[in-house]
């Protein structure tokens, strides 16, 4: 009897203690992704009620007139996890190993702008890239031979969004960076440095240039500058950057075990990043506008909600693909397991 | 507007403590009588004693032949039917909902930063108002109350200002409040005859107008002068390749499609999704030369320079903007529109929300409010009012448009709910989005 009752116990104890979560899970997730689908296969008026028609309308007109703004989203988010990662590698390195004793005050530096609100943050950018701002005053200042045209402007430019994406969403990369980082044992490194792996990358200036390259010609396509300048940029600041301070032991044992990291801080500035509007709106212009600024308008100005219940869920399902093809290249489980030993 | 410095308001300012002094008067002998009594007074009610008629005497304007007829109306209004809510007692609050920089506000004194006109309200009938600045954007404000309006609830709001044609669709939902015409005999009597019979509510059982107000092109004297351009007349000439990339059109759909169709010789009133979508072509290349668009806040734009020219409603850059800053009635026409005063369904304080009405359609109290808003005065009288604060805005085209410009005023047609969708995605994705 007791036996019973115990075993009983033993069986339900795991579902009771998934029930707050799970509760939570539907309730604000499931029912209201569903209410989203009804919607976006329903028609009528936000005034006089939606009846469901099962009308596929709203999805198929996607192509036709959202894919400039899907391809925006896709172009900024992925540049801004680029530029936030590539930042934020170092810094949490930094932090990590050579902090020291200044570790939690150099950690609050990181969140301490969090402390102004989204929209304070993102408009002082408008000011810092403003015609009148600082960055455009100190290229006029500095150009000497007048390359940079008078009406020379970043506002509205894809620079700009993606300027405001990245400030704003770094933390959320570099503190999941910063705790992989720490966890690593560096009697591994020492080990791995004693044994195998030397100071230096063999040729790491050739990798290095070849991925700058890449990477700077990416980024010159997203914002929509001289790619041939950014590729050589790109070059010479990753062939330095691989030649002078990467080490074997860095790529052959910091880096792997710092991958869980570089996942979960990929995912955290990745995600939102494709949903956000803030910045496009207050720092780009329409030619500029990312999908959340389309979800936004429909919702709230146009009162379509059959059409931004649809970008909506396209978007939600195309985020969950992705998530899980990363999730299955980069792995987690795997990963952290290894980190864990 | 340029004529109205610093030292005029100055002026202005001084005037209107004088009348104050004057009306709170007229307010304490009205207490005697009680505050129901003292509102009638204001609009010459003949059932009055001796001393409330001496307070009907401080507020409404001398030169206004409206006290008499007022009286005979009201007489007649009140006599036909009074819906039960509106005759209750006043409250002590009236939560009113309007735009950005929509009343006078008193720059100097003990009183700076507030608008006499509420606080004037308060002394003369005891409510407070709490008055906010919540309505930036017609539809994004209905959002956030929707649902209640809905439901018949209470929205926190006892009276709002919305577009004519927003005012039109909440009426023809019933989420708009009937107004018990008893208790604003000022507004039955003093409406301009051009804003009475809208098509949407001819007999105005349901709003009565807070503003109106033309939208048309804006632009920066200096800014135009070093592009190398002479003057702006046109809306055509927000086209003109030397201003590229520092104009802005508005976010409000009618008002950018209702000036593009101006432009392009299609009449608003008509218009139809065909003409729209030439609107949109046509207005699309400017898209990709850097035009944007914004609400109000193209004022801040103007203010650094990053805006030469603009679409822009018309009293805005006469009340906040730079000297430099001048509006122009477009060769082509202004759109015109109106923001209306309604109580939404649901409201816990109607009776104050009437009497909120009623103040404001006091021809001293408009000209007073529309001295520092510069937007179109919908109350008669207010000219002769003005006059004695600041002479020069009487004759303002502003405040109160000259035959030849209202000749050219163009409306927007109103939309059935279908076009207003499709007009709105068109316009959402000429915006970007």
């Amino acid at each position: 009897m007791s036996r019973t009752r115990h075993s009983l116990r033993r069986l339900l104890s795991p579902y009771v203690l998934l029930a707050p979560g799970l509760l939570w899970l539907i309730v604000f997730f499931v029912l209201p992704t569903i209410q989203m689908f009804l919607y976006s296969v329903s028609t009528g008026s936000v005034d006089f009620g939606y009846k469901l028609t099962w009308s596929f309308d709203a999805f198929t007109s996607i192509p036709t007139y959202f894919s400039r703004q899907f391809e925006n989203s896709l172009i900024y988010g992925t540049l801004a996890t680029v530029i936030t990662f590539l930042i934020s590698y170092p810094l949490a390195y930094f932090i990590a190993f050579r902090g020291g004793r200044y570790k939690n005050l150099i950690l609050f530096l990181v969140i301490a702008p969090f402390f102004t609100s989204f929209l304070i943050r993102t408009i002082s950018w408008q000011i810092i890239l403003g015609n009148n701002g600082p960055v455009i005053g100190l290229m006029h200042a500095v150009d000497v031979f007048h390359q940079v045209p008078e009406n020379f402007t970043f506002m509205g430019e894809p620079v700009a969004v993606v300027s405001g994406l990245v400030y704003n969403y770094l933390p959320f990369m570099t503190l999941p960076l910063y705790v992989a980082l720490e966890r690593i044992d560096l009697r591994l490194i020492e080990a791995a440095q004693d044994l195998y792996a030397g100071p230096w990358r063999p040729r790491g200036w050739i990798y290095g240039a070849v991925g700058g390259a890449l990477l700077g010609a990416l980024i010159g396509f997203g914002i929509d500058w001289d790619v041939a300048i950014f590729a050589v940029l790109g070059a010479v600041l990753g062939a330095a950057m691989l030649g002078a301070f990467v080490s074997e032991s860095f790529l052959r044992v910091t880096f792997p075990l710092s991958l869980p990291g570089v996942f979960a801080g990929s995912l955290l500035t990745f995600i939102p990043a494709l949903g956000d509007y803030v910045n496009a709106t207050l720092l780009g212009s329409p030619k500029t506008q990312m999908i959340g600024n389309v979800i936004q308008a429909r919702f709230l100005t146009s009162n379509d909600y059959t059409t931004a219940s649809a970008l909506s869920f396209v978007l939600m399902v195309g985020i969950i693909v992705a998530v899980m093809i990363y999730a299955r290249m980069l792995g987690t489980e795997d990963l952290s397991g290894g980190a864990m030993i | 507007m340029d004529q109205m410095g610093e030292k005029g308001l100055g002026n202005v300012l001084e005037k209107r403590l004088s009348r104050r002094t004057l009306l709170l008067r007229g307010g304490q002998v009205a207490g005697l009588a009680g505050v129901g009594a003292f509102l009638a007074a204001c609009s010459g009610s003949a059932a009055t004693s001796a001393p409330t008629q001496a307070a009907a005497a401080a507020t409404t304007a001398p030169g206004t032949p409206a006290a008499a007829s007022a009286a005979a109306s009201a007489a007649a209004s009140a006599a036909a039917s009074a819906p039960p809510p509106s005759e209750g007692p006043m409250g002590t609050i009236l939560n009113f909902a309007n735009w950005p920089a929509y009343i006078d506000v008193a720059t100097s004194g003990p009183d700076n930063g507030k608008s006499p006109t509420l606080l004037e309200f308060t002394k003369a009938t005891g409510v407070k108002v709490n008055y906010q600045e919540k309505i930036d954007d017609n539809n994004s404000f209905v959002a956030t109350i929707r649902d209640q309006l809905k439901a018949g609830l209470d929205t926190g709001w006892d009276l709002m200002v919305l577009t004519d044609w927003m005012a039109a669709r909440l009426i023809s939902l019933g989420w708009i409040s009937k107004i018990n015409q008893a208790n604003v005999p000022n507004c039955q009597t003093n409406l301009v005859d051009s804003l009475r019979n809208q098509p949407w509510d001819p007999p105005n059982d349901y709003h009565y107008p807070w503003q109106s107000g033309m939208t048309g092109v804006g632009y920066s004297k200096k800014s135009v002068a070093k592009a190398g351009m002479p003057p702006l007349t046109r809306i055509a000439d927000l086209w003109n390749s030397k201003l590229a990339g520092h104009v802005t059109f508005l976010t409000e759909m009618r008002d950018t499609f209702g000036l593009g169709a101006l432009k392009l010789g299609i009449d608003p009133a008509t218009i139809t999704l065909d003409q729209v979508n030439q609107i949109v072509s046509d207005m699309t290349p400017l898209v990709a030369q850097g035009l944007r668009f914004t609400g109000n806040s193209y004022l801040q734009d103007f203010a650094n320079g990053k805006v030469w020219a603009a679409m822009v409603w018309s009293g805005d850059l006469a009340s906040s903007g730079s000297s430099d800053d001048t509006f122009v009635f477009p060769e082509e026409g202004t759109m015109v529109w109106s923001d209306n005063m309604l109580i939404p369904k649901g409201a816990q304080h109607q009776r104050a929300a009437e009497a909120m009405m009623n103040w404001v359609y006091q021809p001293n109290i408009a000209a007073q409010i529309e001295d520092f808003v510069y937007y179109v005065c919908p109350v008669k009288g207010a000219d002769a009012e003005i006059k004695k604060i600041d002479p020069p805005a009487a004759t303002n085209p502003l405040i109160f448009p000259t035959p030849a410009v209202v000749a050219k005023q163009h409306a927007f047609k109103s939309l059935s709910i279908d076009e207003d969708t499709q007009f709105n995605n068109a316009f959402n994705t000429l915006m970007g989005s």
